[in-house]
This record gives C-alpha cells, sequence and structure tokens, in this order.
C-alpha cells in the first residue's frame, strides 16, 4: 500500500498531464483557428464556384451606321467534374441535345477529370433552345455561362475585321490578364482594337454544397463584379463598297483599297478571295477554318496590306515628280519614243503612240520610254557626286511617298513592301551597276514590292497634290473624342506641292481626253486615273489601276490590283471605277459592266494550280 | 458540515460540477441545432429537427442525473459487481441480437431508438474497478491483483472487439490512468504509455519524423538524468552527420544508394547497442534503460511498419478497422481535411450561429455527432473552441479533484475512472478532428447528438457526484 504522500505527487503528475494535454490541444486548435489561413482559404475554395461573366464584346459599326460584327447570345457549357453524377450521367443524351459527337464529348470530360474542382469547358456555341433544354435536363455538376458571339449581318470583311478565336496556350503565357476559354480577336480590326472591343469580365460567386448543388450567393455577393461591354467602334468602311467591291473581284484574286484622301480614312478595304467571317462563328468554326487554310489561294491573307505587289506603271507618276522636285524634268520636256527605249542592246518595249511626247502625255499614254529618260537623268544628275548618291536620294524620295517602309496604320500586321537599296545592288552587282542596270525600276518593274494599301496611298497623296494622312480604319471609338493623334497629321512628301499638277492634268487626261484609262469616265466628276501593267515571272501580267476622284476636292482615291488580270484597263480599272461611280453618285449605271466583271474567267492554274 | 448537508437532497451535491455539465450540454445542444438545421421544415419546434429530438434527450437526461442523485450512493458500491455482470450480459446479447451500424455489431434497437450497450458497460466496468481495487486486501504490487484487474478490463474489451468497435473499447487503456494513480509500478505505466503512443504515431507521423523523434526524445531524457548536455548535443550531431556520410558513400556503391532514413536507421541501431554495451560496464543503469527502450521501440516502429505494410489493401483496412481507426480509401485524409478546414476557417471569433458554410452545406462527415467539434470550431471560432476544451479540462480537473477529497478509496477511483474515461474521449475525439489523432468513431461527451451516449455519460458523471456528496457522511467500510 503506497503511503497518502506518494499518492499526491502521483496526483499532481496526473494534472499535469491533462493539463500538458489539453494545452496540446488548445495550441494545435489555435494554430489551425488563427495562425494558418490555409483552411480559411479552404473553405472558400469549397463552397465557391467562380462563374465568369463575359462581357458583350465591342460591336463594330460602319461610316454609316450599319453593322458590320454584331453581338448574338449564347452560352458556353460547362462541368464541374467533382460534382458529376458519374452513375446516373447519361453521355448520349446529352450529345443528343447538343448535337455533338460522342467521342469528342467523352474526350472533353476525360479532359476536365484532370481539374475535377475547376470549371471546365465541355461545349461552345449552345443555342438558346439547347440551353432551355439542358436546364430542364438539370445534369448535376453542369450548368450554363452566357456569353456572346459575333455575328455579321452583311457577312462582309472577313479579313478586315479579322475573327475571334479562344486564345492559345502561348497567348496566355504572354499576357496573363486573360484565362482560358476567353476569346481574341485575331487579325484585323478585332486584334487592332483588341484592347477596346474585349470589355472587362465580371465574377459571379455562387456557395455550393458538395453535391455541387447551388446554395446562393457567396458572402452576399459583396466580392462579386459586373462585367463591363467593350466599347463600339466605328469603322471608316463604307459598307456598300465593301459589298460591291468584294463581290466584283469574286473569282479574281487581288486587293481594293479605297481612301477618303481629305482624311486618310479607309473607306474600303478587300482583299480577294475572301470568306464569310459567319464561317469562323458556331460549331462549324474549325472544319471552315481548316477549309479555308487548305485553300491555295490563301483566302485568310489579306492581300491589301499584306500582299507585295510590284507597282507598274502606276510608280512613273512618282518617277516624275521626283524628276520635277530634282529639277530634271520639266513638265514641257518632251522624249521620243519609237515603240520603246533602246540604249546599246538594252531595249524597253513601249506600246504604239504618238511621239515624242511630253509629261501630261506620257502619264496619260503611259510611255515606258519617257520614264526611262526620267529614272536616267534622275540618276545621273551632276549634283551629286556618284550615281549611288542620287540613287540613296531617289530612295529616300520614295520611301517618303510611303513605300518600303510601314504606313503606320492600325493594322497590326502591315507589311513593308520593298523597295531595294543601294546596299543590295552593290551586293547583287559587286558594286558595278549603273542606271541601266536598274532602268526597269523607272516603269515600276524590277525589285519594288508594294501593298495595295500603299499604292491607294499614293492615289490619295496625288489627290492631295503631296501629302497624306496616315490611312486608318476605325472614326470613332465608343467614349472617347478623338484618335490617336497620328492620324490628325498631314505627312508630306519630299516633293513640292507645285509639281503635282502637270501629273495630276495628265492622269484626268489619261482618263477624259485620250489615253489608257478612258473607259474610267464617268461624266461630271473627273476622274484621273492611271492603270499599269505589271510583267512577273508567275504568268499573265498583273492589272492595276490608281485612280481618284474628283480632279478638284477629291472624294476618294482608290487603287485596285488584280493579280493575272492582264492590262490595267482590262480588270482593275473597271472595278476602281465602278466603286468611284457607287462612292460618288450612289448609284450604279453600268449593270452590263458589273455582270461582264462578275464573269470573267482569269485562268490562276500555273500561280496557285487551280 | 457534512451532516448539514445529509439533510436535503442536494446536500453535498458539487454544484461547479453540475454547472460544468450543464453548459457543455447546453453549448453541445446549441452546436447540434447549429449543424442540422434544416430550413425546409416551417416549425421551429417540430421534431423533425435534430435539436428538438436532442432536446427531449437532454430533459431525459436531466432527470436520469436527478435519480441518479436520489439513489443512496452505498447501492452503488453494492450493485458494482452484479453492475458488471449485467454489462456482461447485455454485451454478449448484442453480439447475438445486435444491430450492425458502420460495421459494427454494437447497437441494440428499440424500434427507431438505438442504443451502444458499450457506453452503459463503460459505467459497471468503472464501478467494478473501483469495486475491486477498493478491497481490503488488494494490493496493486502484487501479481495477482493486477492479473484479476486484467481479466476485469479484458474481459468487456474482447467482447467489444468481437463486436467489431474496437475504437470504443480502446477507452478501457485509458483506465492506465487510474491505475497509475492507485501506484502501479510507474516503469509499468511508461512502458504502456509508450507503446500506445508509438502505436498512434506510427500512424500519423512519417518513419523518418517518428525516428529522429525517438532519438531526440530518448538523448533528452537520458541528459535529464545525467545533466551532461555538450556531449550528448555532439554524440546526437556525430549520428545524423554519420548517417549523412553513409547516405552519400552509398551511393557510389549501390545503384540506387541508401536513403538517409535506411542510414539513420542504420546508425542509430549500431550506435545503440554500443552505448548499450558501454553503459553496462560503466554500470550507467538509467542510460541502459533508455538505451532498450529506444532500440525496443525502433523494433516495435519497424516491425509495425513491416507487418502492415506486407499486407494486402483490403487487410490492410480489416486490420485498421479492427483496431478502430476508420479505413478511408483514396484520398485518404479528406474527411479530415474537411474537418480541419471547418474548423480553421472559423478563425478567432467563428462565423456566427447558422453562418458556418462548411457545416451547413455537409462538408464535414458526422458533423452532429463525432465532428460536432467542427461546428463549434466553424461558427464559433477560437473562442468558442477554446472555452470548450477550457470546460472539458475543467470538469476533469474537478473529477480528480472530487476524487481526492474521498475518504474511500471507491469513490477515489471510481471518480478517477470517470476523469479518465472523460479525458480519452475529448482527446482522441478532439485529437480526430484537428488530425492529431487517426478516426475513429467515438463521441465528445455530452455534446455529440445521440441520446444513449448523453444518458450514459450523464449516469456516469452523476454517480461520481452522488459518491462526492455522500462521502462524509458513510464510511462505507463500516458497514
Amino acid at each position: 500500500m503506497m503511503d497518502r504522500n506518494e499518492g499526491f505527487m502521483r496526483m499532481r503528475i496526473l494534472q499535469v498531464i491533462v493539463l500538458f494535454i489539453f494545452t496540446l490541444l488548445i495550441g494545435r486548435v489555435a494554430y489551425i483557428q488563427i495562425f494558418n489561413d490555409e483552411y480559411t482559404r479552404g473553405a472558400a475554395r469549397n463552397v465557391m464556384r467562380v462563374d465568369v461573366q463575359y462581357p458583350p464584346r465591342g460591336e463594330i459599326f460602319d461610316r454609316n451606321g450599319e453593322y458590320l460584327a454584331q453581338n448574338r447570345e449564347c452560352y458556353d457549357l460547362m462541368v464541374v467534374y467533382r460534382d458529376m453524377d458519374k452513375a446516373g450521367f447519361d453521355t448520349m443524351r446529352l450529345c443528343q441535345i447538343l448535337n455533338m459527337e460522342p467521342r469528342r464529348l467523352v474526350q472533353r470530360l476525360k479532359d476536365a477529370r484532370a481539374y475535377p474542382r475547376a470549371p471546365q469547358r465541355v461545349a461552345n456555341y449552345v443555342s438558346q433552345e439547347e440551353k432551355l433544354r439542358l436546364d430542364s435536363e438539370n445534369l448535376r455538376g453542369f450548368y450554363t455561362v452566357s456569353r456572346t458571339v459575333r455575328h455579321y449581318p452583311l457577312h462582309v470583311g472577313g479579313n478586315l475585321l479579322g475573327h475571334l478565336s479562344e486564345v492559345s496556350q502561348r497567348y496566355l503565357d504572354l499576357n496573363p490578364e486573360y484565362s482560358k476559354g476567353d476569346y481574341v480577336g485575331i487579325g484585323g480590326l478585332e486584334s487592332a482594337y483588341e484592347e477596346e472591343l474585349r470589355g472587362t469580365k465580371g465574377v459571379r460567386i455562387m456557395e455550393r454544397d458538395p453535391r455541387g448543388a447551388i446554395k446562393g450567393s457567396y458572402m452576399d455577393g459583396i466580392y462579386d463584379s459586373l462585367p463591363e461591354s467593350g466599347q463600339y467602334l466605328i469603322s471608316t468602311i463604307d459598307a456598300r463598297l465593301q459589298k460591291l467591291g468584294e463581290e466584283l473581284l469574286e473569282g479574281k484574286v487581288g486587293a481594293a483599297v479605297a481612301i477618303e484622301p481629305s482624311t486618310g480614312e479607309i473607306l474600303m478595304m478587300v482583299s480577294s478571295p475572301t470568306f464569310d467571317p459567319e464561317e469562323l462563328v458556331g460549331r462549324e468554326r474549325g472544319n471552315n477554318y481548316m477549309r479555308h487554310l487548305n485553300n491555295k489561294r490563301n483566302p485568310m491573307f489579306n492581300r491589301a496590306v499584306k500582299g507585295r505587289y510590284p507597282p507598274g506603271s502606276t510608280f512613273k507618276l512618282v518617277q516624275g515628280l521626283i524628276g520635277m522636285q530634282e529639277g530634271v524634268l520639266r513638265p514641257e520636256h518632251t522624249h521620243p519614243c519609237h515603240e520603246g527605249y533602246s540604249v546599246g542592246k538594252l531595249h524597253v518595249n513601249c506600246h504604239p503612240h504618238a511621239s515624242p511626247a511630253d509629261l501630261r502625255f506620257a502619264v496619260a499614254t503611259s510611255c515606258n520610254a519617257y520614264f526611262c529618260y526620267v529614272f536616267r537623268d534622275i540618276l545621273e544628275n551632276r549634283k551629286y557626286p556618284t550615281l549611288k548618291d542620287a540613287y540613296d536620294k531617289w530612295y529616300d524620295y520614295v520611301e517618303s511617298f510611303g513605300f518600303g517602309r510601314r504606313l503606320d496604320s492600325d493594322f497590326l500586321d502591315e507589311n513593308r513592301g520593298y523597295v531595294p537599296t543601294r546596299e543590295r545592288y552593290d551586293r547583287d552587282y559587286r558594286r558595278s551597276w549603273n542606271a541601266l542596270t536598274i532602268l526597269s525600276l523607272s516603269i515600276g518593274q524590277a525589285e519594288l514590292g508594294c501593298t495595295p494599301l500603299q499604292m491607294a496611298n499614293l492615289a490619295a497623296i496625288i489627290a492631295n497634290r503631296g501629302y497624306y494622312y496616315i490611312p486608318h480604319i476605325v472614326k470613332a471609338v465608343e467614349g472617347r473624342d478623338s484618335l490617336d493623334r497620328r492620324f490628325y497629321e498631314k505627312q508630306y512628301t519630299m516633293v513640292d506641292p507645285k509639281h503635282f499638277e502637270p501629273i495630276v492634268e495628265g492622269m484626268w487626261q489619261g482618263v477624259n481626253v485620250g489615253g489608257t484609262s478612258t473607259m474610267a469616265r464617268l461624266e461630271g466628276y473627273d476622274v484621273c486615273g492611271k492603270t499599269g501593267t505589271a510583267q512577273n515571272p508567275r504568268g499573265r501580267d498583273h492589272s492595276t489601276f490608281l485612280s481618284f476622284a474628283p480632279k478638284d476636292n477629291p472624294k476618294i482615291a482608290i487603287s485596285v490590283y488584280v493579280e493575272h488580270g492582264g492590262f490595267g484597263a482590262s480588270a482593275a480599272l473597271p472595278i476602281a471605277s465602278l466603286i468611284e461611280e457607287l462612292y460618288l453618285t450612289d448609284t450604279i449605271r453600268r449593270p452590263e459592266l458589273v455582270k461582264r466583271l462578275k464573269t470573267m474567267e482569269i485562268n490562276y492554274k500555273r500561280a496557285y494550280g487551280n | 458540515m457534512a451532516t448539514n448537508r445529509a439533510g436535503s437532497l442536494f446536500g453535498g451535491v458539487d454544484f461547479t460540477t453540475i454547472i460544468l455539465y450543464v453548459l457543455i450540454v447546453l453549448a453541445g445542444w446549441v452546436s447540434i441545432a447549429a449543424a442540422t438545421f434544416d430550413e425546409t421544415v416551417p416549425q421551429l419546434f417540430s421534431f423533425a429537427h435534430f435539436y428538438m429530438k436532442q432536446l427531449m434527450w437532454i430533459v431525459v437526461a436531466f432527470m436520469v442525473g436527478l435519480f441518479v442523485l436520489l439513489l443512496d450512493s452505498r447501492y452503488y458500491h453494492m450493485w458494482a459487481y452484479p453492475a458488471y455482470i449485467g454489462g456482461l450480459a447485455v454485451l454478449l446479447l448484442t453480439l447475438v441480437i445486435g444491430r450492425e451500424i458502420n460495421g459494427a455489431k454494437a447497437w441494440i434497437s428499440f424500434g427507431s431508438f438505438n442504443v451502444q450497450p458499450v457506453e452503459f458497460a463503460k459505467i459497471a466496468t468503472a464501478l467494478a474497478m473501483a469495486r475491486l481495487m477498493s478491497e481490503y486486501s488488494f494490493s496493486i504490487t502484487r501479481i495477482n491483483d493486477l492479473v484479476k484487474v486484467g481479466a476485469l478490463l479484458c474481459t468487456p474489451l474482447l467482447i467489444i472487439i468481437l463486436q467489431n468497435d474496437t475504437g470504443s473499447g480502446l477507452v478501457l487503456g485509458s483506465f492506465l490512468f487510474v491505475l497509475y494513480r492507485e501506484g502501479l509500478n510507474q516503469w509499468l505505466c511508461i512502458l504502456g504509455l509508450l507503446i500506445a503512443s508509438l502505436f498512434i504515431a506510427s500512424f500519423m507521423l512519417s518513419p523518418m519524423t517518428l525516428l529522429v523523434v525517438l532519438i531526440l526524445l530518448s538523448t533528452l531524457s537520458e541528459v535529464m538524468v545525467s545533466r551532461q548536455i555538450r556531449s550528448r548535443i555532439i554524440l546526437v550531431a556525430g549520428m545524423f552527420l554519420a548517417a549523412f556520410i553513409i547516405m552519400l558513400l552509398s551511393k557510389f556503391i549501390l545503384d540506387e544508394g541508401l536513403s538517409l532514413y535506411v542510414s539513420l536507421l542504420i546508425v542509430s541501431l549500431i550506435a545503440g547497442i554500443a552505448l548499450a554495451i558501454y553503459s553496462i560496464r560503466s554500470s550507467l543503469s538509467h542510460a541502459f534503460v533508455i538505451i532498450v527502450l529506444f532500440i525496443g521501440s525502433v523494433i516495435f516502429l519497424l516491425s509495425v511498419d513491416r507487418v502492415f505494410n506486407a499486407l494486402e489493401p483490403h487487410q490492410q483496412k480489416r486490420i485498421l478497422s479492427f483496431m478502430g481507426i476508420i479505413y478511408e480509401p483514396a484520398g485518404a485524409d479528406y474527411n479530415v481535411n474537411q474537418s480541419k478546414i471547418a474548423i480553421g476557417s472559423g478563425g478567432l471569433w467563428g462565423k456566427g450561429f447558422l453562418k458556418g458554410t462548411q457545416i451547413k452545406y455537409g462538408y464535414v462527415p458526422e458533423r452532429h455527432t463525432d465532428f460536432i467539434f467542427c461546428t463549434v470550431g466553424e461558427e464559433w471560432g477560437f473562442l468558442g473552441t477554446c472555452t470548450i476544451l477550457v470546460l472539458f479540462a475543467l470538469l476533469i480537473l474537478r473529477l480528480m479533484r472530487m476524487g481526492e477529497r474521498q475518504e474511500e478509496p471507491f469513490g477515489r477511483i471510481y471518480c478517477y475512472c470517470v476523469a479518465s474515461i472523460m479525458l480519452f474521449h475529448v482527446l482522441v475525439n478532439v485529437g480526430m478532428t484537428i488530425g492529431l489523432m487517426p478516426v475513429m468513431g467515438i463521441p465528445l461527451p455530452f455534446m455529440s447528438y445521440g441520446g444513449s451516449s448523453l444518458i450514459a455519460f450523464t449516469i456516469l458523471l452523476f454517480i461520481a457526484i452522488r459518491l462526492d456528496a455522500s462521502t462524509r457522511q458513510f464510511s462505507i467500510n463500516q458497514l
């Protein structure tokens, strides 16, 4: 038997043990509840389902208020895999409602299994009726999220507007403000004005029980935010011109750009072949996309800003202007032309016309020989120590017209075009080259590459007699007083405005008196124009036409380029003329010309294999 | 003074204990209401609500408690053995006619009302223990008497194990607490405690952590005796360094190399054996005992680990559930994690009554029964959990004090039995909800939903109060 003291000591020890155990429990509870907020976050994660509220994307109007791109209500079907009723789930039923291949649905669900707690998208472009049917099925773990997709009532401007695509992983890595499932603009206006158009996403946080049933708003919605819709854009495009341009160029490969010279606003931008933007919305999107991608004529390539073409005879205008500015050419200068220009063995052909010609007549009749003389005079100018210095000067002139560099328009993927540099020739000809070596530059051939936008800009420069506004596609953005200030600044070329008059006269004569462009005449509108016929190694000549009207106070400047269309006057000119007619007179009085163009067949077998 | 109390009904009743009891019961009731409040039932006082059912049980429990106080304390001494025999009989009966709930055939049904006889068997066993150990001829140092105690505890335990309800049976292990108070050899107590804690630790900690803890613990206890800190620190540091070097070297010799755990195991066992031999030679008996305990623990752990891991998963599951640990497939600790989340998200002040999302939406399993503590944690925060734990601590310490002031061993032993049962339940139940203990199906006394558990605990406690109240009036031995 133990004594009382021993018992007392043991009681004390047991008391200490009890206190120790409770200290341990309280300490642990304190750690969990006070010093570690991981569990608080865990609780939030448990009950929260974060629903993204997608903002409607800004809509796009043409300059007259017509919808170019509109929004249409649609839904995404989401799933939280953990909440799914795996046993009672009927795959076929869901496929039936969504009109979806079972194989794809099974794949999507399998993907969703990797993130069982996170909402994953099962299907997009779910229509209103499909959503109602899904709601009545009340599938556990599934829910729909409202969002908008594009609708294009006029079905025009595929390349011009661009399209929307789900963000790629690469894009996500570079732009953390986006998240999976977001749409982002690809190409054209959609990508150039992505920031303005996209709006701000909102969130709605819901509380759910462990089976995924929604119990209400989390914390009475204090963390919720409403989506802010994107800003609408008023484009500079005139939908009527766009539609006509696309119709006229159908079946042809090429591009047409029209600019309002007094503002630099792009009135029309056609790249042909094109696609109906509506085809890249909805469940058929993937198939259509692949079809266009596999089309050898590449309908998703915006030739108007990315295509590079030899400008041909339209470039003679630039040569004449440079000649006058450099003082080596006066408008009354005449040069002989006997069906071409010959120096030694070198011969540049020309078509038969009256000789000798002065500048106006040479422009009107598009005399090759005349501009060979002009170009030689520019390069062999005594002012400069060497011919190469003269070439450098010439290069600077050409660049001031917007060639060989980006115009800095609001298109993100504008091509620079190409003007050969002195270094390039030094390399190609091992330093021994002269004016004759590069003579074909004088008539816009050889290495020269210009985008249709640059060519239309040239038309605007001449229409304005010496300056341009940077071409742009957006007239106004919702909630903004003005555009970027670069679009309001006159960009002067290095040629004095006074030298433009003879060139304009020549272009006017070519249409209205006699020359290559007489078919472009519009009674009462003093159309000025210049044809171009560009040789190329891949087949028939390219047909191009550069024009503006009226001569005084011009309203429209246009450039049309038809690949392998033959003479400038045969394909490009009538198209340009009809567009000018529609823009200036609001009607078309030459339906037979429209019909002829629409039935015009151009053989692209050699160039594109079909 | 004592005689003054004798006349009235509540003479000598310890009101502190009663108040603690009432507070805990009410806190439990509020928590049950919060955990199970069903908005779809329109009537607030409908018996479709769990809290209304529980309220009924609380009233019943109060009346039972009153009845217990009314009985003469001598009866408890008298009926100790008959109650024990009766308890065993009911346990056996349960084996035959019992109803199986959650895999344990431990329930007897009266219509829709289920009783778990083990709850009442605990009371009988506590009474029998008190009776046996308070016999005049009983001596805890005598092997014969210890065997009697062992038999008294193991018989019900065996039946409970047969019912597949081991978790509830393990509570009898807590009587070690009582045996220690009554003078059981302290080394036996330490051994028992060591095995129990090692056993639990082997489920809660990784082998590596366990080994490090063991090394540090045994060094610490040795230092407390020998008071040589520096040399022991150098020794331990040397062992870790050696283990590290062995791990690195092994990479040159073996393809895979040894893990740090295996290296440390080898080093500590070799060092242990060497030190054991050294301590015998230098006649350092305490060091020898500690080292032997250390080596024994390591071997115990290794064999538990070995045996357990060699088994098929379904066998592991069977063994775990045999030991009363609720086995959870895939995502092993989902329930415990949810429980921790619920408690942890309460923060300091809690989310407020009926505002706990984890509880309300049912993220926590068994939220009104075994995991009732989560409700307290989520809705009343640290303030609530701390209050509840303090209330339980006060109750247990109060019971020990009541035991100490008894003049008769019977009352003292019984009070200690009650204290140890409470301590075990609180430690295992609360420990389980905060991830300190493996999951066992053990209720929180007075708080978990259920009439049979509440009434049984009430009887258990009120017998202690009754014994305390009358301790100075009658000397049972003189009867």
